[in-house]
């Protein structure tokens, strides 16, 4: 091949990768708003938000970003919105263990900011991020689950908290819990949490039927 | 070695800020290393430190691109630059920028309620990462783009001497130059923002920047081995052609997760799958040119030149492709697996390109026959060394954190906090070597010529 054929053979096939790669962006940017929910103002105000903390400079969303804190695609999902604005506007306070600093977030912009994640936990992501394997199998081939850890994993407690290294960080650790409070405690905080802890940002499970509410109580009181 | 035209001196201004910015870039790195085992370390949050690290790192390479276009360009037309005041305008243009936009980011990091909407824009930081700058510090990037890219083609006009490294050279920053546009507009849809952000992002790193080091090592490896041109620029154009062939649709890498539509895995596996395959092209390239000299002009100049061919493969081609097709890179993607393919393919791609451009050209700029390279050998191993280890304690940090996270479902935090936590000691560990190997360089960049040999 002679140079000037090297050249052009560079020069128009970089062009024709480029126009088959504006094609595919006009089907993509058409195929879109199909795949997301509608953007109302308070979506978009929390994007404004969004960008206005810099958010991205520790999470990742839709996988990218910072790889320093949690992804947030999903968070919506996963956690209490009362959780989400109480920690959005002081971490510490309802973590202590919490690295995020407090920003000054107001609760009006907590709460656009949630709706924001609320949207893009709607967003079709081709299945990302991928449901783990192993932690649906433990259940299942090692032993039959109790009342009490039906419910827990029912209700989607471990989204927030760990029992022994399973599970959340953002609530607190179970794994002893029952050599540190009694039944009426546990029963009487699932109804009111606030009532017990002042900081808390756990929702009420006060809807929970009686029966649900003690094998819960009876799970967290066997952990020791 | 001397330079022909006085006018490439203007190379030398962008060398040193790159090689200040360079050295600014690794030690807030180490303060980033510190926050993952101690969020509140430093005064500064996390994400100023790495926003900090990141955009040091993207202007420095392109400050040393400039710097070395500028002296490539007169060397290829047998000129004068154009207008040499206009080159010292734009160079101080862009260092006066740059300082705004850190402090920018610095008063964002004390008080976050300072980055307010100006004009429907942010003031200090559009909270996108890698292109944090604000609307009015793109524009100032774009006009210093332009200037820069308009002073060079005057140049190169002057003579009409179309040379195919100086066009391909050119060619690919002024792709670099559209290329920023994508990211200068707000969208609603956060799935569309990053659908452009990614143009700007890969169409840098994957196409126009590989381009431009396509350019600068046929240059390099012409005045080093004293190859014939004609050879040298036909693999080149294999070269260049070969990435973007595979680099534009490689992109789809990028769209696997976004919300974007499920072709994407298709077209992003298959080409980011050939992504590593002109950069072997290079490695060759570079050891057959090699193998044929016998007479080598600057021993520290090529050494650096085939080792940036060499990890510029293994960084941005093996490291890449280890976990770009979608059935991997579901379990992978928003890892320390990528974190660890983005230092080891910019310290390969792109550090050691720029380095090697600077020990190419610095020697004549400054009038030296010859220079005693043990400082360049001794920083060359010492950054690698450090390189290679800090890469490799983030990707075990990556598997531990793909098998653990995505695999088994435990929480980000117990991971990272837990079973992460040694790898995060070496890695800072690993990361004051690297600051070591570029103190030794700082210190013969401003020495070299300077002392008595």
């Amino acid at each position: 091949m002679s140079n000037k054929g090297a050249r052009n053979l560079f020069i128009f096939g970089s062009l024709f990768f480029f126009l088959i790669f504006i094609v595919l962006t006009f089907d993509t940017m058409g195929k879109l708003d199909k795949r997301a929910p509608e953007i109302t103002e308070e979506v978009n105000a929390g994007k404004m938000a969004w960008h206005k903390y810099d958010c991205i400079g520790c999470h990742t969303i839709f996988g990218n970003g910072s790889y320093f804190a949690p992804d947030m695609t999903k968070v919506a999902e996963k956690k209490p919105k009362g959780y989400l604005k109480q920690f959005l506007m002081d971490p510490k306070a309802v973590n202590p263990k919490a690295s995020m600093p407090k920003l000054g977030i107001t609760s009006d912009e907590a709460d656009k900011l949630i709706s924001f994640l609320e949207w893009i936990s709607k967003v079709d992501t081709n299945g990302w991020p991928p449901k783990p394997i192993l932690a649906g199998a433990v259940g299942v081939a090692v032993k039959e689950l109790t009342e009490g850890q039906k419910v827990y994993q029912s209700l989607g407690c471990s989204n927030c908290h760990m029992i022994s290294g399973i599970g959340g960080t953002t609530g607190p650790d179970l794994t002893g819990v029952g050599s540190k409070r009694d039944g009426a405690w546990l029963s009487g905080h699932f109804k009111n949490p606030k009532a017990y802890v002042p900081n808390s940002a756990m929702p009420a499970y006060g809807h929970l039927n009686e029966k649900d509410l003690n094998v819960l109580t009876d799970y967290m009181v066997s952990l020791k | 070695m001397t330079i022909k035209h006085e006018s490439q001196k203007i190379a030398q201004n962008f060398y040193t800020f790159a090689v200040l910015l360079f050295l600014v870039q690794v030690v807030v790195g180490i303060i980033a290393a510190l926050q993952f085992m101690w969020p509140d370390f430093f005064i500064l949050n996390f994400n100023i430190i790495r926003s900090l690290h990141i955009n040091a790192l993207v202007v420095w390479l392109l400050v040393g691109m400039m710097g070395a276009t500028y002296y490539v360009v007169p060397e290829e037309s047998e000129t004068e630059i154009w207008s040499l005041p206009l080159a010292k305008f734009q160079f101080w243009a862009t260092v006066a920028a740059v300082t705004a936009v850190v402090l920018g980011y610095i008063i964002m990091g004390l008080y976050p309620q300072a980055n307010t909407l100006v004009f429907g824009t942010r003031l200090l930081n559009e909270g996108r990462e890698y292109i944090e700058a604000p609307r009015w510090a793109d524009i100032l990037i774009v006009v210093s783009i332009l200037l820069f890219l308009f002073n060079n083609f005057m140049t190169m006009l002057k003579t009409k001497k179309w040379t195919g490294i100086q066009g391909v050279l050119l060619g690919g920053l002024t792709v670099l130059a559209l290329m920023y546009l994508p990211g200068m507009f707000y969208t609603k849809s956060m799935v569309k923002d990053q659908y452009w952000w990614w143009w700007v992002v890969h169409l840098w790193v994957e196409g126009a920047w590989e381009v431009i080091a396509g350019a600068l090592l046929a240059f390099m490896l012409m005045k080093t081995t004293g190859v014939k041109r004609e050879v040298v620029e036909k693999w080149m154009y294999i070269e260049v052609g070969l990435v973007m062939f595979t680099g534009i649709l490689g992109i789809g890498h990028h769209y696997y997760w976004i919300g974007t539509p499920s072709y994407w895995l298709w077209i992003g596996g298959i080409f980011s799958s050939l992504e590593p395959v002109p950069l072997l092209i290079m490695v060759w390239d570079a050891f057959r040119t090699t193998r044929e000299t016998r007479v080598v002009t600057n021993k520290a100049g090529l050494y650096y030149t085939v080792a940036h061919a060499i990890f510029n493969f293994v960084g941005a081609g093996l490291w890449g492709v280890i976990h770009t097709l979608p059935q991997v890179n579901k379990w992978t993607h928003g890892t320390q697996i990528t974190t660890a393919h983005g230092h080891l393919a910019f310290y390969g791609a792109y550090v050691l390109l720029v380095l090697a451009m600077i020990y190419i050209t610095l020697p004549a700029i400054r009038g030296v026959k010859e220079f005693n390279p043990s400082r360049a050998f001794k920083s060359f191993w010492i950054m690698t060394i450090s390189m290679v280890f800090i890469v490799l304690t983030i990707t075990g940090a990556g598997m531990v954190q793909t098998y653990m996270e995505r695999l088994m479902g435990l929480d980000y935090v117990a991971v990272k906090a837990n079973y992460n936590l040694w790898f995060w000691i070496l890695r800072a560990v690993f990361g004051v070597g690297f600051l070591y190997g570029v103190v030794i360089f700082v210190i013969d960049y401003f020495k070299l010529g300077k002392e008595r040999t």
